[in-house]
């Protein structure tokens, strides 16, 4: 869509929000035209979410105006925008889980009900969602809902607020490349019936296939604007990044051969959240110096695997061996002795203490590993020594690149960004044996996101063996030697990268095909 | 499934630190000058007698010091549990532990034992009883998710009505008396000073708060209960065993509060009664909450609390103002001390738990 063209629903003029140490946006100017798909790219703590927050009322910015269909509005609250017409969904959700679909749907939206009648309010949300095209069953409670249809009820909610302008913030980061592909019909579905949606992302290949105009944002500002015909990858990612240069298709070759078992998983069944079997009769292979790669739709027992093999979650049937001794029932603290590290998928929930200075949170599993001598130190009235955790926390900094104040700031206040390279940092710098990296590159931008992937590399290069969940499935191919496909708690296929085409990789995916027992064997055996 | 109120220490200027304690006196005091002057008396000669009561004369301010020892006992204790995220609403039930086993222990060993030894035996089995008291809710939070608030504030009662029972049948003091106590303790903590009856205890509270900072601060177990209190699931998945920490500082808390049941039963009265029970230990919540749950706030805090309880107890002695009013007033400092220091230094926050 040219500019000739643009109906502006939505206009940003000088857009200025501060917030202590940092101008998240410097005087952004920002068209939102009718019934286009408006991608904001850029790189983490570009100022894109700060932007679109501030359209949605959640701050105020410090300077700047915004017209909404020609006449300027302050949007103090959400409320106020939505009034105006503007729906947001964030990254993380807002559903109440106890209550059902349609509940959470209209919930906010009317006047407040004492009593109403559910089966009636359900037959109206179903009939609401049949004529907007997008499904998910009224009745159903949130918890149950995976984290595409969450997605889905939050997009409804908004449009049964009748927005005009939908904003999605990062919102294929929690999806599968199934539910991506949904997403994307979604969204142009609602374009089609005149709906604008700003598409908030730092994925390349996502904004080149959605978007029809693209914004790039670098350190506040707006730094190009395009037309979807106008962009290419590398240019995007040139003035995303700015004079820095990066290979955004950057390869990592292999490297050495595996060797002995490391890891061994045989026949395990875990349970879930919901006491429900997350994962069947699993078995596993992880060799020194190799990376097994764990693909499949997002929940399908991959968080689980992770949990067990760290310990935290219970094995009720099964056996883990880590060099060959039985670890099935080691508290964590063996586990991490032994030299097992994990990269969580979780980061709110098993990220930081958010109140601790950085150097602390660096430390945390350490404190396991410094010896206990005298008497004092065996009751844990050991004295830590802060000068070495300092000492080391700004090595894991620097190496890692976490951009803090200093080493003694609260992590809490760092970025989702940089709180995700503290967390890589503080799991590879203790030379890890088996490396289980869930999500490890979930939410990184370009650099850090080839950093990690290369120090991933080079950790298997060194002897250690990794285990890596993700569910960039181009990711897993890439770095792995082998890899496993799961689905609904099953182990649906093992083989090399390369050995099965995107198709037959899909179907083992859905849970459609299965390899046979033969075959995942000799998978094994290589 | 479920929702609970999260107070969290958020991080404030230094200057705010003092400041918000300061503005809420203030406050308090203006609105205590207009009740005085309701109730008829002159508000300048009734702070007059409050300050002279706590601070400005040496009696008064040793008066401060007796109170600030069992506050600095108790609020430390509280200091650490809460650093490891459990509330413990218990210290009035586990001071109440301590110093009927400190009574005990007393009255049964000092005709036969040297008195230092009994001293150090009560002190030790004060400390003993707070920490198991406390292990109850401990275990029952760190291993099965019970609310401490619940199970603390029900063990206060139930400590409360052990000691009703204690010195109207074992520990009696027979024949006719005022009310019921113990017989006398006359293995008593070492007296500082003896018009007021500063003693020991003193010495033991601030030797266990700085213990306490330190062990915070610089110790293996002082981190892993700081950990834990920020965010528990990342204390369990750095493998702390967290259900450890949670009963290990609940018992920690106890602890100090059966010893400060100790300090007022073998340094300040020398006898066991009911009236030890005057809701000290609940006081003490606030006066760590006054100092940030840092354990050398503590010591400052328990300092201005002191200078409250006496000041206040000291204007009911000088002018015709009654108890009920002094209490009262003491109550509105309280009170709006508690709201300044909430709003101001910590970060309240309804969170989901499953």
């Amino acid at each position: 869509m040219s500019s000739r063209e643009c109906q502006a629903i939505v206009e940003m003029r000088g857009i200025v929000k501060r917030f202590p140490g940092v101008v998240a946006n410097d005087h952004v100017d920002l068209k939102i035209c009718r019934g286009e798909v408006l991608a904001i790219l850029g790189e983490n703590g570009a100022g894109k979410t700060t932007l679109m927050n501030v359209l949605y009322g959640l701050y105020l910015p410090d300077e700047g105006e915004i017209y909404v269909k020609g006449r300027r509005v302050s949007h103090r609250s959400p409320r106020d925008a939505i009034e105006n017409g503007i729906g947001m969904v964030h990254q993380h959700f807002t559903l109440v889980d106890d209550l059902t679909v349609a509940e959470n749907v209209v919930l906010g939206a009317e006047k407040f009900r004492v009593f109403y009648d559910l089966e009636k309010l359900a037959r109206e949300i179903d009939e609401f969602m049949r004529t907007i095209g997008l499904y998910v069953d009224p009745l159903k409670k949130a918890h149950e809902l995976s984290a595409g249809e969450k997605q889905k009820v939050e997009i409804l909610k908004a449009l049964y607020r009748k927005v005009e302008v939908l904003i999605l913030d990062e919102p294929t980061s929690v999806l599968s490349p199934i539910e991506v592909r949904e997403l994307f019909k979604t969204v142009r579905n609602l374009k089609s019936t005149g709906i604008s949606v700003v598409f908030i992302s730092h994925k390349l290949d996502e904004v080149m296939e959605i978007a029809d105009r693209i914004v790039v944002m670098r350190g506040g500002k707006v730094v190009g604007e395009l037309a979807r015909h106008e962009a290419t990858k590398q240019l995007l990612a040139t003035l995303m990044i700015g004079s820095r240069a990066v290979n955004i298709e950057e390869k990592f070759g292999k490297r050495v051969r595996p060797a002995g078992k490391l890891l061994e998983v045989v026949d395990l069944w875990v349970k879930g959240d919901r006491g429900e079997d997350s994962l069947k009769a699993v078995n596993l292979v992880v060799r020194k110096g190799e990376i097994v790669g764990i693909a499949g739709v997002a929940g399908s027992g991959q968080r689980e695997l992770a949990e067990a093999i760290y310990g935290l979650r219970p094995a009720w049937r099964g056996r883990i061996l880590l060099e060959g001794k039985d670890i099935t029932r080691a508290h964590t603290v063996e586990r991490i002795k032994m030299g097992v590290s994990l990269i969580p998928e979780d980061r709110l929930r098993y990220g930081v203490a958010a109140e601790l200075p950085v150097y602390e949170n660096i430390y945390l599993e350490k404190v396991h590993l410094e010896g206990r001598k005298s008497l004092l130190d065996r009751v844990g009235l050991r004295v830590l020594d802060k000068r070495g955790m300092v000492d080391y926390a700004k090595k894991v900094v620097e190496k890692f690149s976490v951009k803090t104040p200093s080493v003694f700031t609260n992590a809490g206040k760092l970025s989702g960004g940089n709180i995700q390279r503290l967390i890589v940092g503080r799991e590879l710098e203790r030379k890890p044996l088996l490396v289980i990296a869930d999500e490890p590159t979930a939410g990184l931008d370009i650099a850090a996101t080839n950093f990690v992937r290369k120090t991933i590399v080079e950790m298997s290069e060194a002897g250690a063996g990794v285990l890596l969940i993700s569910s960039d499935l181009q990711e897993v191919l890439e770095l792995s030697d082998k890899v496993v496909i799961l689905c609904n708690g099953e182990v649906m296929g093992v083989f090399r990268p390369g050995e099965l085409s995107m198709e037959e990789i899909g179907l083992l995916m859905s849970c459609a095909k299965r390899m046979s027992k033969e075959e995942v064997e000799r998978a094994w055996g290589t | 499934m479920g929702y609970v109120i999260r107070i969290r220490p958020k991080p404030v200027k230094p200057l705010a630190v003092v400041l918000a304690p300061v503005a809420s006196f203030a406050l308090a005091f203006i609105v205590g000058g207009l009740l005085m002057v309701w109730a008829g008396v002159d508000p300048v000669s009734g702070y007059t007698a409050f300050v002279q009561g706590s601070l400005t004369t040496f009696p008064g301010f040793m008066q401060t010091l007796v109170q600030a020892t069992l506050f600095m006992l108790m609020a430390t204790g509280i200091a650490i549990s809460n650093r490891a995220g459990v509330l413990n609403v218990g210290a009035e039930g586990q001071y109440i532990v301590g110093a009927i086993l400190a009574t005990y222990v007393a009255v049964e060993l000092q005709q036969t034992l040297h008195p230092a030894l009994v001293v150090v035996l009560a002190m030790l089995l004060a400390a003993i009883g707070g920490a198991l008291w406390a292990l109850i809710p401990g275990v029952l939070r760190g291993y099965m998710n019970v609310n401490e608030v619940v199970t603390t504030v029900i063990l206060n009662w139930l400590a409360y009505r052990v000691l009703q029972w204690i010195i109207r049948g074992p520990l009696r003091l027979p024949g006719p008396q005022l009310y019921p106590m113990s017989p006398p303790i006359t293995a008593t903590l070492p007296v500082l000073e003896p018009s007021s009856g500063l003693n020991a205890g003193l010495i033991v509270a601030v030797a266990l708060a700085v213990f306490s900072y330190l062990m915070l601060f610089n110790t293996e177990i002082g981190f892993k209960i700081r950990v834990t209190g920020s965010n528990p699931d990342l204390a369990r998945y750095a493998g702390f065993g967290v259900e450890r920490v949670v009963v290990l500082s609940m018992s920690y808390s106890g602890a100090l509060a059966g010893i400060a049941g100790g300090v007022e039963v073998l340094g300040n009265l020398h006898y066991l009664f009911e009236g030890i029970s005057i809701g000290l230990g609940y006081t003490s919540i606030i006066v760590s909450l006054v100092a940030r749950d840092h354990p050398l706030g503590v010591i400052a805090a328990s300092i201005m609390f002191g200078t409250i309880y006496s000041g206040s107890s000291f204007l009911q002695t000088a002018t015709h103002l009654t108890y009920t009013f002094s209490k009262a007033l003491e109550g509105l400092i309280y009170l709006f001390v508690l709201v300044t220091t909430l709003f101001a230094f910590y970060e309240i926050k309804l969170v989901k738990v499953s």
